[in-house]
C-alpha cells in the first residue's frame, strides 16, 4: 500500500512530464483501438457478407474443394435431400442451425439474342432455393452487414433469375433492367461470323429443349448454355430479374444466379438431380467448430465421401484480408510500443536521477534493491496504466464521433462503398489486451532505470547532489 | 521531558555490552587512477546506550567511520561487528534487513521523502518492519508527540523548518526502537539555537530510552553532551580508540 502510495505521488510529483509521458501512453492506445475497432468492423463486414454468400459450413463431395469446379456434373452428391434430412434431425445440431439448403455451382456460356442486342460470355451459376437464400441474407450476428441489395427471386419461379451488375452491362442489358453507368457501347460490325454461329447454336439447342416461354413478358431473356452429366451441350433460358451488385468487381462480371431447379435441368437434364454443395448457416459463428466435428461424426459411417470446408476456406480474400490487416495491426502496435518504451525510458530515469538521494535514503532504512526495483517499476506501470485508461477514454469519444459522421470508405476489389466504422463497443478483448499490453510495456521499459537505482551503491547515491 | 516511546523497557545494565566493534578497519577509495584512504587500521568499541561522539576535520573520514558503522558501506580490510554480527558476512539482504531492525539513521540533509507527510514518514520504517497497522498508528503519533510534532503530522517536508525536518528525521530513527542511532553531522544545517534544540532532543530520548547514539560532528555543543569522543584525523582513530574504549 505504501508503494502505491509511493508511485501515485512521485508521478504527480512532475504533473507535466508525468502528464505528457500518459499522454504518448494514451495516443498508443488510442491509434492502436482504433485501428483495432475498424479491423474489427472489417472483420466483422467479411465474415457477415462470407456467412450470408456461403454459410458457415459446406457439404461437398470429398474432392470438390480441390478438382470440382471445373466438373460439377462429377462431384454431385446423390440423394443429397436426405443428408439435408440427417442434418437437420440430428439433435445436437438442430439448435444451433439457422439454414440447412442445397445449392449448385456450375459454369457455362450466357448470351443475349434478342433484337436490341447480341453478346455472349461465360459465366459462373449458382443454383440455390430462393427462400432460403433470401433467410441466409437476413443473418447478422455483429450488427455489420453491408449486403448489396439483391433482386428477391420466389421460389414458385424457377425460370426467372438475376446476374450480377457487370454480367448485365456485359450482356447488353443495360436499359431493360435500368442499369446506370452504362455508356454507348462502340458501333458493332455487321460481318459478326462468331456470333452469329454462337448465336445459331443456341437457337437450334432452344429449340430442342423446348424452352421458349413468353409467360414473363418484358423481362429480358439469357440463353444459358452448359454441358450435361453426359457430356452432351444443354440450353435453359433464364429471364432476368435485376441487375444486382455482388460487392466485388470479379463476381460482378460473372454472376448468374438462378433458381436450383433451373441450375438441376441445366447440368443433369432429365437425369436425377443432384447439388453440389449443402450449405449450412448456424445462429452463431462460435458454434462453427462444434457443428463441424458433429458433422463429420454423422458422415462418417453412412457418407464417408462427404466434405465438410468451413467458409474461410472457401473464402480465401476473407484470410488474405484478415492476414493484411493483421499484419497491418501488428506494425502499428511494434511502432506504438518502441515511443511508449522510449517515452517511459526516458521518463523513469530522469526520476531516478532526481531522487537518487531518497533511493540511497530508502536503503539506509532497510530497503532492499528488490524493493527499489519494484518500487520504479510500479510507478512505470502505473504511468502506463493512467496512459492506457486516458487512451481507452479518448478512443471511445473519437469512435463515437466517427461512427457518427457516417462516412463511407470503399475497399480495395470492392465494387461500392462501405461504411465507415470503428467497432469498438462490444470487443472487451481488443481493449482489455491493448490496455495490459501497454501497461507491461511501460512497466517493462521502467525496469533499466529501476534496475539502475536499485544498484547504486548507498554512500554514492546519498552523496549524489 | 520526553514521553515515554514504547512499551519496550529500557534494558536493566546493558551499559556494558558492546554494540559496535569495528577492528583494523581500512577504506579505501578509487578516484580514478588513484586509490585514496579514507580509514587506516581503525579499532574500536562501543559500548551500549552511550552518547558517542565522532570528531575530526572535514575530509578525516567521520562520514566513512560511521557508513561503515551503520552497513551502508563496505570496510577495504578488518572486520566490523554492529550487535555481535559481523557485517562483511551478511548478504546484500541480510544487511538490509538488518539495518532495518538494528540501525536508525539521522542524516545532515534530513533527507526526509518529501511526497510523504511528517506522520508518513515517521510511520516508513514501521511499514518495512511489517508492523500491524494499528501498532504502527500508535507508535508514530507517540513518536511525533515525542519530538513536539503531534500537531504537524500532516504536513508535508517543504511545510516544516529545518529544524522541524530533523525532529522528523530524529522520530523516523527513533520509532523502530533501534539499537543504535547513527547521525551524521545532524546539526550542520541548522541554526545554532535549533540546533542546540535538537541536541536537548536527543540527548532526553537517549536518557530515556538508553538507545546507542552515535554522531560525528563539528559542534562543542554536542562535544560537550557526549559520554565519550572518538577523535579522526587522517583516516586514523587518533584519541578513544579499542584500547581506551575497552
Amino acid at each position: 500500500m505504501m508503494a502505491v502510495k509511493l508511485s501515485y505521488r512521485n508521478i504527480l510529483r512532475n504533473r507535466r512530464r508525468s502528464a505528457m509521458t500518459a499522454l504518448a501512453v494514451a495516443a498508443g492506445t488510442q491509434a492502436l483501438l482504433l485501428f483495432g475497432g475498424f479491423q474489427s468492423f472489417v472483420f466483422a463486414g467479411l465474415e457477415s457478407g462470407a456467412v450470408q454468400r456461403t454459410g458457415h459450413l459446406t457439404v461437398f463431395r470429398e474432392g470438390y474443394f480441390l478438382y470440382g469446379a471445373g466438373n460439377p456434373v462429377e462431384y454431385g452428391i446423390d440423394g443429397y435431400p436426405r443428408i439435408i434430412r440427417l442434418i437437420r434431425d440430428d439433435p445436437v445440431l438442430r439448435p444451433l442451425l439457422e439454414v440447412v439448403t442445397p445449392t449448385l455451382s456450375l459454369v457455362g456460356i450466357a448470351g443475349n439474342f434478342s433484337p436490341t442486342g447480341s453478346a455472349a460470355k461465360t459465366f459462373l451459376g449458382t443454383g440455390f432455393v430462393p427462400s432460403d437464400r433470401a433467410h441466409m441474407r437476413r443473418w447478422d450476428e455483429y450488427g455489420a452487414s453491408s449486403a448489396s441489395p439483391e433482386a428477391d427471386l420466389e421460389d414458385g419461379d424457377p425460370s426467372v433469375g438475376f446476374v450480377g451488375v457487370g454480367m448485365g452491362r456485359i450482356l447488353g442489358l443495360c436499359r431493360p433492367l435500368g442499369i446506370a453507368d452504362c455508356p454507348p457501347s462502340p458501333p458493332q460490325s455487321r460481318d459478326r461470323p462468331v456470333a452469329g454461329a454462337v448465336e445459331e447454336d443456341f437457337s437450334d439447342l432452344q429449340e430442342k429443349a423446348g424452352a421458349a416461354n413468353d409467360a414473363h413478358g418484358r423481362l429480358p431473356r439469357l440463353d444459358l448454355l452448359a454441358a450435361t452429366a453426359s457430356g452432351a451441350p444443354n440450353v435453359v433460358s433464364l429471364y432476368v430479374k435485376a441487375a444486382s451488385p455482388q460487392g466485388v468487381k470479379e463476381l460482378d462480371d460473372n454472376v448468374i444466379a438462378m433458381h436450383l431447379s433451373l441450375a438441376q435441368q441445366l447440368v443433369y437434364g432429365r437425369g436425377e438431380p443432384k447439388v453440389t454443395g449443402i450449405v449450412i448457416q448456424l445462429h452463431r459463428s462460435e458454434d462453427l467448430l462444434r457443428a463441424r466435428e458433429r458433422l463429420k461424426a454423422l458422415f462418417a459411417g453412412e457418407h464417408p465421401s462427404l466434405d465438410v470446408r468451413e467458409f474461410a476456406e472457401l473464402n480465401p480474400f476473407y484470410v488474405q484480408v484478415k492476414r493484411f490487416f493483421g499484419s497491418i495491426f501488428l506494425f502499428i502496435a511494434l511502432i506504438m510500443g518502441v515511443i511508449v518504451l522510449f517515452t517511459i525510458v526516458n521518463t523513469m530515469t530522469m526520476a531516478v536521477m532526481e531522487r537518487t538521494t531518497e533511493v540511497g535514503t530508502t536503503r539506509a532504512l532497510g530497503v532492499r534493491r528488490q524493493g527499489v526495483r519494484r518500487q520504479f517499476l510500479l510507478e512505470g506501470g502505473m504511468l502506463g496504466a493512467l496512459g492506457a485508461t486516458a487512451g481507452v477514454a479518448v478512443a471511445a469519444l473519437a469512435a463515437i464521433l466517427i461512427n457518427r459522421a457516417h462516412l463511407n470508405w470503399t475497399p480495395p476489389g470492392n465494387a461500392q462503398s462501405v461504411p465507415f466504422h470503428i467497432a469498438l463497443w462490444g470487443r472487451p478483448g481488443l481493449i482489455a489486451v491493448t490496455w495490459i499490453a501497454l501497461t507491461l510495456v511501460a512497466t517493462v521499459a521502467a525496469w533499466l532505470p529501476a534496475n539502475r537505482a536499485a544498484r547504486l551503491p548507498i554512500v554514492d547515491a546519498l552523496r549524489h547532489v | 521531558m520526553v514521553p515515554n516511546l514504547s512499551n519496550r523497557a529500557p534494558p536493566a545494565d546493558a551499559s556494558h555490552e558492546t554494540v559496535v566493534r569495528l577492528s583494523e578497519v581500512e577504506k579505501t577509495y578509487r578516484v580514478g587512477q588513484v586509490d585514496v584512504p579514507a580509514l587506516r587500521g581503525v579499532s574500536l568499541q562501543i559500548h551500549s546506550s552511550r552518547f558517542s561522539v565522532v570528531v575530526g576535520p572535514s575530509g578525516s573520514g567521520k562520514t566513512t567511520l560511521l557508513n561503515l558503522i551503520g552497513g551502508i558501506d563496505v570496510p577495504t580490510g578488518g572486520t566490523v561487528e554492529l550487535c555481535g554480527r559481523d557485517l562483511r558476512a551478511l548478504s546484500d539482504d541480510a544487511l538490509s534487513d538488518f539495518r532495518a531492525r538494528h540501525v536508525g539513521f539521522v542524516f545532515q540533509g534530513f533527507n526526509l521523502m518529501p511526497v510523504l507527510s511528517a506522520y508518513e514518514n515517521v510511520e516508513y520504517p514501521l511499514v518495512l518492519l511489517g508492523t500491524p497497522a494499528p501498532e504502527r498508528r500508535q507508535r508514530t503519533f507517540a513518536m511525533l508527540e515525542a519530538v513536539g510534532l503531534a500537531d504537524q503530522a500532516k504536513r508535508r517536508p517543504n511545510e516544516l523548518s529545518g529544524g522541524q525536518r530533523q525532529r522528523v528525521a530524529i522520530a523516523r530513527a527513533l520509532v523502530k526502537e533501534p539499537d543504535i542511532v547513527l547521525a551524521d553531522e545532524p546539526t550542520a544545517n541548522l541554526d545554532s539555537r535549533t540546533g542546540a534544540s535538537i541536541i536537548d532532543l536527543m540527548h532526553e530520548v537517549q536518557a530515556q530510552r538508553r538507545t546507542t547514539f552515535i554522531f560525528s560532528t563539528h559542534d562543542p555543543q554536542l562535544m560537550s553532551h557526549s559520554d565519550e569522543t572518538f577523535a579522526v584525523k587522517d583516516g586514523r582513530l587518533v584519541s578513544g580508540g579499542a584500547e581506551e574504549t575497552a
